[in-house]
């Protein structure tokens, strides 16, 4: 009987090992640290257009990125220079509007790092990351 | 088969894992990843690339001959941020094997003052009641007591000592009838380090949800904005 189970046991875990190596492989270069972010602080790029003009659109590249191009309207909002372009986003900011921050790619964490700091320093609410960030933006705009 | 393994090019890191504890004044932290070929060919670089804008890598060579020891330098910069910060940079090589290293640069970044909510607002036409805002002073410093200016008279701010590294400051508007930001400016006394807070009469929006497939929304004009704070010299928060 507990031969059986220890063999139960074994090829239990044997099963489980199979996706857990399968995944630790497909993802090695994946970065496990990248800000945590529950779902429902994710928005579609076709969700955050629907909001229209309740929304306020976050760019958390660096700034020459921001200068390059950037969706039209967006206030630049990055951590090199957080302490002097937090003010001038707070000023903009009113209350109701839902803010979804970007950065580059599906990737990056920049916007992640953004989203955290506007929720929990200025403790604003309805702050959401563009899912795809930039480049769905610009595959589905250009 | 025992003869291509011995002969095959293998570049080994001392170390794929930095962890740097920059000075309150430092606006970059450097990391050092050293290597040396210990197979019997050449290795090439093919990519260095960095997980974020923030941060560069540089590589002393593009070949790495048999033997040869050499560095790949990993410069971040710190910018406004704060806390643990974690970056990457993965290297591709033309090894048969390992072709590609992430290279992890970990770096702790010194935050005097903790500034909680660094943002205050009220609706046009709320009871104009005081706000407070929690300082909490970072565990490698000694502030004692901190000074607190409003750039405009709009915004009365009172401080209190709440203890045990910690200050509160009151905030109170004159009049929310009228639509005005402040700048609070909050130093540590013999600090030249300077945090800010804001301020702000907010007015009530009244736009409406637009349908799908509207083009991108527009921000809307800013209203009276607080002065700009321009960082002092050596500033990393």
């Amino acid at each position: 009987m507990k031969f059986l189970l220890a063999r139960q046991a074994a090829v239990l875990a044997a099963v489980a090992l199979l996706p857990a190596a399968g995944e630790a492989i497909y993802f090695r270069n994946n970065i496990s640290w990248r800000s945590a972010i529950a779902p429902s602080e994710m928005v579609t790029l076709e969700q955050a257009r629907a909001w229209g003009d309740a929304a306020i659109w976050v760019d958390a590249r660096p700034d020459d990125e921001f200068a390059r191009d950037h969706v039209p309207g967006a206030l630049s909002l990055n951590e090199d220079r957080w302490n002097e372009l937090l003010p001038q986003f707070l000023a903009v900011w009113s209350p109701g509007k839902k803010m979804v921050v970007y950065c580059s790619s599906l990737s990056c964490n920049a916007s992640r790092e953004v989203a955290r700091r506007l929720r929990k320093e200025a403790q604003l609410p309805d702050v959401y990351v563009l899912k795809g960030g930039w480049e769905a933006w610009l595959k589905r705009n250009r | 088969m025992i003869m291509c393994l011995g002969a095959r090019a293998e570049l080994k890191w001392e170390q794929t894992t930095v962890e740097l504890h920059p000075a309150p004044n430092d606006k970059q932290a450097i990391g050092h990843f050293k290597y040396q070929n210990t197979g019997k060919t050449p290795v090439h670089f093919k990519s260095v690339h960095a997980s974020c804008g923030c941060t560069t890598a540089q590589t002393q060579k593009e070949e790495v001959p048999p033997g040869d020891k050499g560095e790949i330098t990993a410069t971040f910069n710190i910018g406004d941020r704060t806390g643990t910060q974690i970056k990457t940079v993965t290297v591709e090589t033309d090894e048969a094997t390992n072709q590609k290293t992430v290279l992890t640069l970990k770096a702790e970044i010194p935050q005097q003052l903790e500034v909680t909510p660094n943002f205050v607002f009220w609706k046009q036409g709320d009871k104009p009641d005081s706000k407070t805002i929690n300082i909490k002073v970072g565990k490698d410093f000694t502030v004692k007591h901190i000074k607190v200016t409003s750039s405009t008279p709009d915004f009365q701010a009172k401080v209190e000592d709440a203890g045990s590294g910690q200050f509160k400051i009151d905030v109170k508007p004159q009049d929310t009838n009228k639509v005005v930001a402040s700048m609070l400016t909050i130093q540590p006394e013999d600090s030249q380090k300077v945090f800010y807070a804001t301020a702000r009469i907010t007015n009530v929006p009244t736009a409406p949800v637009a349908p799908a497939g509207q083009k991108p929304p527009v921000a809307p004009a800013a209203p009276t904005a607080p002065a700009r704070p321009t960082a002092p010299t050596g500033q990393t928060h």
